[in-house]
């Protein structure tokens, strides 16, 4: 317990370091800035600006902004983009409450009533109270993780290569279980991602693999650039089609009164509660929980409600419960990518590119060598959850002009702002050429109704899983079944083989389908 | 996870029941490499840059065509043996059965390898297309674009070294995991084949035709010709993707978002960019 006070102790006092500004004008006088606070409330803002442009979602937007953390250090780097990251997830409600369009796909049931409120003429108290409710399940989560997170590194401690290679078979699994539309073509996806991470020279023998002496390829294919290209790009080409014209169901009469009631309150504070509980449960499962979770919470809400008929029309514990799970489950899956070096999701997957990049490998051996980077990245979070609170109430205003601007000036723009940010990755044309094909991948991804993200989630665990493959059957000299006799790996496995069984089975994927049509509905 | 689930694709309600462009797509996908190859080599000779003859690239692929058919003529004639034989070989390299095989053809160009793993698989596919009613072209087209797929991989790695004794070599797990996308593609293709489903959506080309280009403009001219023109340049090949497009605003806030990432990126973020052109040399 006292570990667990010092740890966040030593966390904060990241966040509040102060460095001293002395620029010469100031004549020998220095000015002390929290720099990474700042660098926090920047990535919340930047975050927020891009993640309520419709159609971009929390994916997108993290992969458009990595760039622009990669000056800094690595510190400073990991808390931007956490605030980002949270910014990019609040932008999304905040469409899916103004305009209808979620952002992303936890943010889907939001619209059910928060779209609903916003044209009775509540949309303030709507947007208040997801803020409000993502804010307390964030306090509970980053508890969650700091009380989580030294306790499961010891656990890491006993995976040997075999474990760790089931574990990631058993996160792509969830990860396939978890989301939307056709198993087969999910794993198919994986399958096609992991494919694409071997491009490059091999790890052990340094043979250049599939790359046809092309010297950009020699490298392998950037994170950045494929994420880009697969979510960005595709996104913005799909969002061009005629008759995939958005319907711009925008909010005209003018937000008033943002606060909410007393009674609005009452009524969404045991919705937040429950939220908090199922997301944080639900995140710290590898495979996307964010998704699920909000699903859960709406129904949950739905069932416990006295009177259901309310939901759909604008009832507030419809928007309190999802947005207090998706958020407690958008923290909670730092967990696993912190302890055992596992990116659970397309998100912490980019993460991931992002620690790389800044020569930081998560896992059990980060928590103990740089305590430093992560508490702070712990305690960030909850700082970028209240700057949520602080800077995106007044500026709702300014979020609904944004959405005002015709989406024909604002594509062109996001592309130039995408291709600068990705050559300024490496200096390099070739990634932004890359990324134009990956586009058009995506693109092609979209029209015949495969996932991209199983793809991006295989692509960053596919080195992982084949060095930890290689390295098993090495130590057991070539026996396959060392996955089945080593106890903790044949139980991973098993759990990866119910999951996968339970998906097939028609009775709950009929179940699995009615979660996700509800939304629709 | 899906990432926008506003707004699902346009399915396009296509009323004839057999459509000629998806067993099209696929032939076209057939030869795909050796069309690039063919036209990259010529784009090289146009530009003047010193590269294959682009017609003896072409003469090469017709060559190699021929060779893998012979081969596979030959081939059909060990079935019995082969099967077994390639399974193994597959992940090992080290296949007693295929040793005379080896001997024969093992140091065949990879053009010849492309024609056989890639090229016959996918024109059998695209001639079964043709004749096929897959129940869900989406799916179908789908799976068989995976399948390409691996078995482009297959090829692409066929020249790594497999299994080591126990130790995996390079080209192992691009063999088993090209192997199982091919399953899976397959698997894909195949319920496409015999279940009701959507069918393909409608592709419209002018979105990603002037989006991509934009993109590779900038690609192509950020370097020589520094940000403020290519930025300027990207922004209006993109406006082009869309007919709803104004001119005159569009002109105006190209130009105001060039000068603001003109601030923003090289002052703002201190990123090493050009901004002008480099003959300009200011």
């Amino acid at each position: 317990m006292l570990d667990l006070f010092s740890n966040l102790g030593l966390g904060f006092q990241v966040v509040f370091q102060f460095v001293q500004w002395a620029p010469s004008w100031l004549g020998g006088y220095s000015i002390p800035i929290p720099v990474n606070i700042l660098l926090c409330l920047i990535g919340a803002l930047v975050g927020t600006l891009v993640g309520v442009l419709p159609g971009i979602g929390t994916i997108a937007t993290v992969s458009m902004l990595l760039p622009i953390t990669f000056g800094l250090p690595p510190v400073g780097a990991l808390i931007m983009l956490a605030g980002i990251y949270y910014g990019a997830q609040y932008g999304g409600s905040t469409t899916s409450i103004l305009v209808n369009i979620p952002g992303e796909a936890t943010s889907v049931v939001t619209t059910l009533d928060g779209h609903q409120m916003a044209k009775q003429g509540r949309a303030g108290p709507a947007l208040a109270i997801a803020a409000i409710g993502s804010f307390f399940a964030g306090c509970i989560a980053t508890v969650l993780i700091a009380v989580l997170g030294a306790p499961l590194t010891k656990l890491a401690l006993a995976f040997g290569p075999a474990e760790y290679f089931s574990l990631m078979v058993l996160g792509l699994i969830f990860a396939v279980v978890l989301a939307k539309g056709s198993v087969l073509k999910a794993i198919a996806m994986i399958a096609f991602g992991i494919l694409l991470s071997m491009v490059g020279s091999d790890i052990e023998t340094g043979a250049s693999r599939m790359a046809f002496n092309v010297p950009e390829l020699a490298d392998g294919l950037g994170f950045a650039t494929v994420a880009m290209g697969v979510f960005g790009f595709a996104e913005i080409i799909r969002n061009l089609d005629v008759g995939a014209e958005m319907s711009r169901d925008l909010v005209q009469q003018k937000i008033t009164g943002l606060m909410p009631t007393r009674k609005d309150l009452i009524d969404s504070a045991p919705a937040i509660g429950r939220g908090t509980v199922l997301g944080s449960i639900l995140g710290i499962l590898p495979g996307g929980g964010a998704v699920i979770a909000s699903f859960a919470s709406y129904t949950l809400e739905k069932k416990v409600a006295k009177d259901p008929k309310r939901f759909g029309r604008g009832a507030i514990e419809g928007v309190a419960g999802p947005e207090s799970a998706n958020n407690a489950a958008a923290q909670t899956s730092f967990i696993p990518l912190l302890t055992l070096g596992i990116p659970p999701n397309a998100v912490m997957a980019l993460m991931v590119g992002a620690m790389t990049i800044h020569g930081i490998v998560p896992g059990p051996q980060v928590m103990q060598k740089q305590p430093d980077l992560v508490w702070g990245m712990i305690a960030s979070m909850w700082i970028g959850n209240l700057m949520l609170i602080i800077i995106n109430l007044p500026l709702v205003g300014i979020w609904v002009r944004l959405l005002r601007v015709p989406y024909r000036l604002m594509f062109p723009s996001i592309v130039v702002f995408c291709a600068i940010g990705i050559y300024s990755v490496n200096n390099a044309p070739m990634d932004v050429v890359l990324a134009g094909l990956f586009g058009l991948v995506g693109y092609w991804l979209i029209k015949h109704d495969f996932e991209p993200a199983p793809m991006l989630l295989g692509m960053v665990l596919g080195p992982l899983m084949e060095e930890n493959l290689r390295r098993a059957l090495l130590i057991s000299r070539g026996d396959w079944s060392v996955f089945a006799t080593r106890p903790l790996s044949a139980a991973l496995l098993f759990v990866a083989l119910v999951l996968l069984t339970l998906a097939v089975l028609p009775t709950l994927r009929k179940k699995r389908d009615e979660v996700f049509v509800e939304s629709e509905g | 996870m899906s990432e926008t689930v506003g707004h699902s694709p346009d399915r396009a309600i296509s009323g004839t029941a057999h459509s000629i462009s998806g067993p099209i797509a696929v032939l076209v996908l057939a030869v795909a490499p050796q069309l690039f190859h063919f036209l990259t080599a010529l784009g090289f000779a146009i530009l003047g840059m010193a590269t294959k003859n682009p017609l003896q690239v072409l003469a090469d692929h017709i060559v190699a065509f021929g060779t893998a058919l012979r081969w596979l003529g030959w081939a059909i004639t060990f079935l019995p043996d082969l099967i077994p034989a390639a399974v193994q070989a597959l992940f090992s390299w080290q296949s007693n059965l295929l040793t005379p095989v080896f001997a024969k053809i093992g140091g065949a160009p990879p053009d010849t390898w492309l024609a056989l793993i890639y090229s016959y698989p996918l024109l059998i596919i695209a001639a079964l297309s043709f004749v096929l009613k897959p129940r869900c072209t989406q799916d179908y087209y789908g799976g068989i674009a995976l399948v390409a797929l691996a078995l482009f991989a297959l090829w692409a790695s066929s020249d790594l070294q497999g299994m080591h004794g126990f130790s995996f070599g390079a080209g192992t797990a691009p063999r088993m995991f090209a192997t199982i996308l091919l399953l899976l593609g397959a698997a894909v293709a195949l319920i496409g084949l015999v279940t009701d489903g959507p069918d393909t959506a409608t592709y419209h080309w002018r979105g990603p035709v002037f989006v991509v280009l934009a993109i590779i403009s900038f690609a192509i001219t950020i370097r020589p010709l520094g940000l403020v023109f290519s930025a300027f340049a990207s922004f209006m090949i993109a406006a082009l993707g869309t007919a709803e497009t104004k001119w005159l605003e569009t002109v105006i806030v190209c130009v105001c978002l060039t000068a603001f990432c003109c601030v923003l990126f090289p002052y703002g973020l201190g990123l090493p960019m050009p901004l002008w052109p480099r003959f300009l040399n200011w």
